[in-house]
């Protein structure tokens, strides 16, 4: 952390929100969101849309304080709102009118003059890649372009806070790196702060500067990604067979290695690693067929944590 | 930033430009999505197909006013009084408007889930119904009082003598105040009729059935009562069945003598007129409790 942190864009103390029917969607969430790109993670039915809700002033927490750009949530809604652009998860978009008809309104709802909605709805829909499309009715777009009629109407009132709610929801491999560009885009270009809520954090963690991950309704963990990655080299190793017998010497030599998907993963502490994995490996006679080094993946390491937790969970009822 | 016209020939990407400059009040955005609305309630802003019912639903019910016009040019007196003014063609014609486009207002929205991009903005939950409710009111305001102005225009355009002007005036004033409470109540019952189902069929389906229906009901029991110049407290009652026999109901408690709908109720006029604001209240608490839980949905 810097000495000076920049102020949150979001800051949530003990928040929670219990449905009728004692369904708990968030469960005493504190964190705090940084400027930047931020991924928000989690399984589906985690939290994620009950704390976009919240901090869109459409629902009211249960208990706790969250805050958008320095505004409560609850008194100060309406200047929160003019402030954020929002992309919703689902469907949203009428078959029968042309995407700059759409935007244009949708950004006099937003608050801007007749003229000045029909410049930024031009300009959204061009920042988002739709060109000469957008004259047509949205009903004639493939799942990609419609996308980004979502992406545009969100840009269309100049927000500082985007909350973008699975951008990449039905798109192909190629239309999922657009999207993420695009969005990595925004951020660094337009200087507007993004959060993207996902359950594939596999593909957010490429673009974002820090990650909330949250299970349950509960905060898992919430930092940049640097920090996520500086302590995860590892050295992947790969054999057609024995690796639990590798396993075991590597253990006997002082390394823990752990099983991911048949590799077994040894946390990389120098030069020497390499040494007594490959000692290991010869005098096992194994047939070792791939050793390289490896940025664990954030999820790798989400995955672990919540391993532990689980296992904290579960030991005092053992 | 380049954003220069003569760069803007080479450079495609002019850069992310924000906006700095003034922005709309919440009242403002009211009455930008109310005009909006007002103009696709006629289909204005909207395909060809979208205009035919709004046209022909207003062609329809100008007709006899337009045909006023050549009788009393003849030399005939007015044909129509202005405050029932041709009631069952209007009732027709109000109820095909409304169940045509009520949904275009609020069912269109709601199939195409585009309500949580309203929310995510300034509006509050409460703005969008009240946006749809000003806008079809205004919609019908229209539909019902232009015929009305027709109606005058082409009675006093034959007319002589400023007296006899007065005094198409003065039975024009009343004509529009029922024009007036027609449109507050029957927009307020077509939209949370229409809210209900996002499926455009259906929701022209409840709104045509539930008005005909009732209308129909209304008018059976008067027949069966012995009709519209009965004086028994079963005929009195008839018309507090549908909302068009209470709105006739209740200009006559306020004093209308033209025949219209219904019996005169009599000493039941006040609950004609209470059940008409009691309809107004359910139907726009209707609307708001619909919109505030699809805002949380």
């Amino acid at each position: 952390m810097p000495p000076n942190p920049p102020p949150a864009v979001i800051e949530t103390r003990a928040l929670t929100k219990v449905y009728p029917g004692h369904v708990t969607a968030l469960d005493g969430l504190t964190v705090s969101v940084a400027p930047g790109v931020t991924g928000l993670v989690g399984a589906n039915g985690a939290g994620k849309s009950t704390l976009i809700k919240i901090l869109l002033g459409l629902l009211p927490p249960t208990k706790g304080q969250a805050k958008v750009l320095g505004h409560d949530c609850e008194t100060g809604a309406d200047t929160i709102r003019t402030l954020l652009g929002y992309m919703p998860e689902h469907d949203c978009l009428p078959p029968d009118v042309t995407a700059t008809e759409f935007v244009t309104h949708l950004g006099r709802m937003s608050g801007l003059p007749p003229t000045v909605a029909k410049e930024r709805a031009a300009e959204s829909l061009r920042h988002v890649g739709l060109h000469e499309e957008r004259y047509r009715q949205i009903g004639t777009y493939s799942t990609g372009m419609k996308q980004r009629v979502k992406l545009a109407q969100a840009l269309v009132g100049d927000p500082a806070l985007l909350l973008l709610d699975e951008p990449t929801n039905g798109l192909d491999p190629a239309g999922r790196t657009a999207m993420l560009e695009l969005i990595a885009r925004i951020g660094a270009e337009f200087g507007i702060s993004i959060v993207v809520a996902s359950h594939l954090l596999g593909e957010i963690e490429r673009i974002c500067d820090q990650l909330v991950a949250i299970d349950a309704g509960r905060l898992l963990r919430a930092d940049t990604i640097s920090s996520f990655t500086q302590t995860s080299q590892l050295l992947a190793v790969e054999v057609t067979e024995g690796l639990a017998q590798l396993q075991a010497e590597l253990a006997v030599r002082g390394l823990a290695a752990t099983v991911h998907a048949k590799t077994l993963l040894v946390p990389l502490g120098g030069d020497g690693t390499y040494d007594v994995v490959r000692d290991c490996v010869a005098d096992l006679d194994l047939p070792l067929c791939r050793l390289e080094q490896r940025r664990q993946q954030v999820e790798e390491l989400f995955r672990d944590e919540q391993d532990d937790q689980d296992e904290q969970e579960r030991v005092p009822h053992a | 930033m380049p954003d220069s016209p003569q760069a803007a020939g080479v450079i495609h990407d002019l850069g992310y430009r924000g906006y700095d400059g003034p922005r709309l009040a919440r009242s403002q955005i009211v009455r930008a999505l109310t005009w909006h609305s007002f103009r696709s309630a006629f289909g204005i802003g909207r395909g060809a197909k979208a205009k035919i019912i709004p046209v022909l639903a207003f062609i329809a019910i100008c007709l006899p006013a337009v045909i006023n016009a050549f009788a009393v040019a003849r030399g005939d007196s007015r044909l129509y009084s202005y405050d029932v003014y041709a009631v069952t063609l209007r009732v027709v014609v109000v109820t095909l408007f409304i169940a045509a486009q009520a949904p275009e207002l609020v069912s269109r929205d709601l199939r195409s889930r585009v309500l949580p991009l309203y929310f995510c903005r300034p509006l509050r939950p409460g703005d969008y119904p009240l946006a749809k409710y000003l806008a079809l009111t205004a919609a019908l305001l229209l539909l019902l009082e232009v015929p009305l102005l027709i109606l005058y225009a082409g009675t006093i355009a034959s007319a002589h003598g400023g007296a006899a002007v007065w005094a198409q005036t003065r039975a024009l004033i009343p004509g529009l105040g029922v024009g007036l409470m027609w449109a507050v109540l029957m927009a307020a019952i077509g939209l949370v009729l229409a809210c209900r189902s996002g499926r455009r069929a259906y929701a022209t389906g409840i709104v045509a059935i539930s008005c005909f229906l009732t209308w129909s009901l209304s008018l059976l029991l008067l027949g069966a009562e012995g009709g519209m110049n009965a004086t028994s407290t079963g005929a009195r009652l008839a018309g507090l069945f549908s909302p068009f026999t209470i709105l006739d109901g209740t200009r006559m408690w306020l004093g209308g003598t033209s025949p219209g709908e219904v019996a005169d109720p009599g000493h039941f006029g006040p609950l004609y007129g209470a059940l008409a604001v009691v309809l107004l209240a359910a139907s726009l608490g209707g609307l708001a409790a619909r919109y505030r839980k699809v805002s949380q949905a």
